[in-house]
């Protein structure tokens, strides 16, 4: 069976697009990461126009995300604070990443630079990733327990205003929290991603906040920044596809909560290790499809009245 | 059935009374509906021509058929391979190009003659000033003559690959040597508007009749009222995509949440 997409201006297999929702779901909600770095190009290589494949992509993530943050909220581990002010840094980071999208798409560049982009972050994802994991494996085969550094003092406690976020036990400056969130915009913007993967280690190693608060905070950071990013591209670029992404969503939700129940029962080093290897896939053929002379060196686009 | 049968009676009564050439078309379709199930759909043409009743069809006249859609701007790319990747690097806009165009004839048309009477995907505008550098909104980088015909070319071939050109002379069905039928395959790949169809009647290098119509494509359905939603009131698509998603997402982890308590 398959179904129109309004906006993508195309059919798709609707099994096709419910499994891959799903797939996409199951690893986010296995790996507690928001997915979007992998449906975005699984989309594009679906046939999904690029910039309908990032916008769709931001509106999934709003729901994935919500799904995500009630349990951590529920314990209690989500700082309100923190979020808000990373929040802050996102919003105008977000709107610089439209801008540069938007730019991208009426210069005819989008789809490079999302690949390029793409193959980048997979890549370094895939790749540290896989390290991480084996060295993991490596460890439990030798039975070495790692001591982990419970606080990290550094440069972002030098920096002026500085403000107390007691739910983090911080007191740090808030400019680099807005760095961070700046930078997670205009990636969100741009790539359709949440960015979780680099949220977390920042969250972590720049502002020296618990472990066991970040992925909750980070999460709930990320549902605004991807519902301001959706409202951004539905009002200037009109690439989010309500019909696809409704999909999506429905699928992903499902799998995402399989994908947790599935993580209570498997070992996860060797998981992630396999995770490690699709997302290297993903990326290795995004920079091949780069590299292949195309058939036809010329591609032809009906001008909208926006760009 | 009735309009042929009028067709029959016409051309029975122009052989007779006048002996001059007539051209009398028919046609099913006023209007092309579209919804997210189209695959295409042939349009019929049909009807009637006479040049001279005392010659033999294949040497006195010719039919010409011309379906042009609703005009658009559009943008060419030109990809160029930059260490090893490849990206596109030049691009041309083009006004007014029609969304479509079909053109069929019963014979091969010479390039020259349908030049002179502005009959061609870059000569629909019919005003004899319309040429390249007219239709051309932007050449941006693309400079020599060389490669402007290049891009020229490319037009008809990338808009010929989406089946949205299409130049053929071996469609049109004769019947009894003065009734014609064809069907033109509308793809579902057609833009909305307005589509004109002309038929001409070429007698010794020159058009001697011709005749013109239109019909319209429309896109319906719920997948057509969401897209003009989406371009009319982004802001509200923007909040009923965002109230989907919210409700959605949290809904689903209360519903695994009891199913996992029970």
């Amino acid at each position: 069976m398959s179904i129109y997409l309004p906006i993508a201006e195309l059919s798709v297999n609707l099994f096709v697009l419910l499994s891959l929702g799903g797939a996409v779901g199951f690893l986010s909600g296995m790996f507690g990461l928001g997915g979007g770095f992998l449906m975005t190009p699984l989309l594009i290589f679906m046939g999904i126009p690029t910039n309908v494949a990032v916008a769709t992509s931001a509106n999934q993530i709003v729901a994935s995300s919500i799904s995500g943050t009630i349990g951590h909220w529920r314990q209690g581990l989500v700082d309100f604070k923190m979020g808000g002010v990373l929040l802050i840094g996102s919003f105008f980071g977000s709107i610089l990443g439209i801008w540069i999208f938007k730019t991208l798409v009426s210069s005819g560049q989008i789809e490079t630079v999302i690949s390029i982009l793409y193959f980048i972050l997979l890549f370094s994802i895939g790749l540290l990733m896989l390290i991480e994991s084996s060295q993991v494996i490596r460890d439990r085969i030798r039975k070495k327990t790692v001591k982990k550094k419970i606080h990290y003092h550094n440069w972002a406690h030098k920096l002026p205003f500085k403000v107390r976020f007691y739910k983090s036990k911080l007191y740090i400056s808030i400019i680099p929290p807005i760095i961070i969130g700046f930078v997670i915009g205009v990636l969100s913007a741009t790539m359709g991603i949440g960015g979780a993967f680099i949220l977390i280690p920042a969250m972590i190693y720049f502002l020296g906040m618990p472990t066991s608060k970040v992925i909750g905070t980070s999460l709930f950071q990320i549902i605004f920044i991807t519902a301001i990013v959706t409202l951004l591209h539905t009002t200037t670029t009109f690439a989010v596809d309500a019909v696809l992404a409704f999909f999506l969503i429905i699928s992903s939700v499902i799998g995402a909560q399989i994908g947790v129940l599935a993580a209570n029962k498997l070992r996860g080093e060797e998981i992630r290790a396999l995770l490690a290897i699709i997302v290297l896939v993903v990326g290795v053929k995004i920079a091949l499809d780069l590299l292949v002379p195309p058939e036809e060196i010329f591609n032809l686009s009906v001008l909208r009245v926006i760009f | 059935m009735c309009i042929r049968s009028t067709i029959f009676s016409i051309v029975l009564l122009l052989t007779i009374n006048f002996h001059a050439a007539a051209l009398v078309i028919g046609s099913d379709e006023e209007e092309i509906l579209i919804d997210a199930n189209f695959v295409g759909q042939d349009l019929l043409v049909f009807g009637a021509f006479y040049a001279d009743p005392s010659q033999p069809r294949d040497e006195k006249g010719d039919l010409l058929i011309e379906v042009v859609g609703p005009p658009e701007d559009i943008v060419l790319r030109k990809k160029k391979s930059f260490l090893g990747f490849w990206l596109n690097a030049y691009q041309v806009e083009f006004r007014d190009i029609p969304g479509f165009y079909y053109l069929s004839s019963t014979t091969e048309i010479d390039k020259e003659f349908l030049n002179l009477n502005n009959i061609g995907i870059l000569k629909t505008k019919k005003s004899p000033e319309i040429d390249w550098s007219s239709l051309t909104i932007n050449w941006g980088r693309v400079k020599s003559d060389k490669d402007k015909r290049e891009f020229n070319e490319a037009l008809i071939r990338t808009k010929n690959q989406e089946n949205l050109y299409k130049e053929v002379s071996d469609e049109i069905e004769l019947l009894d040597g003065n009734l014609f039928k064809t069907s033109i395959h509308i793809p579902n790949t057609v833009p909305v508007g307005k589509y004109d169809v002309n038929v001409y009647l070429i007698i010794d290098e020159k058009i001697n009749k011709q005749y013109s119509y239109h019909f319209t494509v429309t896109r319906i359905g719920i997948e057509e009222t969401i897209y003009n939603f989406a371009f009319k009131f982004p802001l509200i698509y923007g909040l009923i995509s965002l109230a989907i998603a919210v409700i959605t997402g949290w809904s689903g982890a209360e519903i695994f949440r009891r199913f996992k308590k029970s």
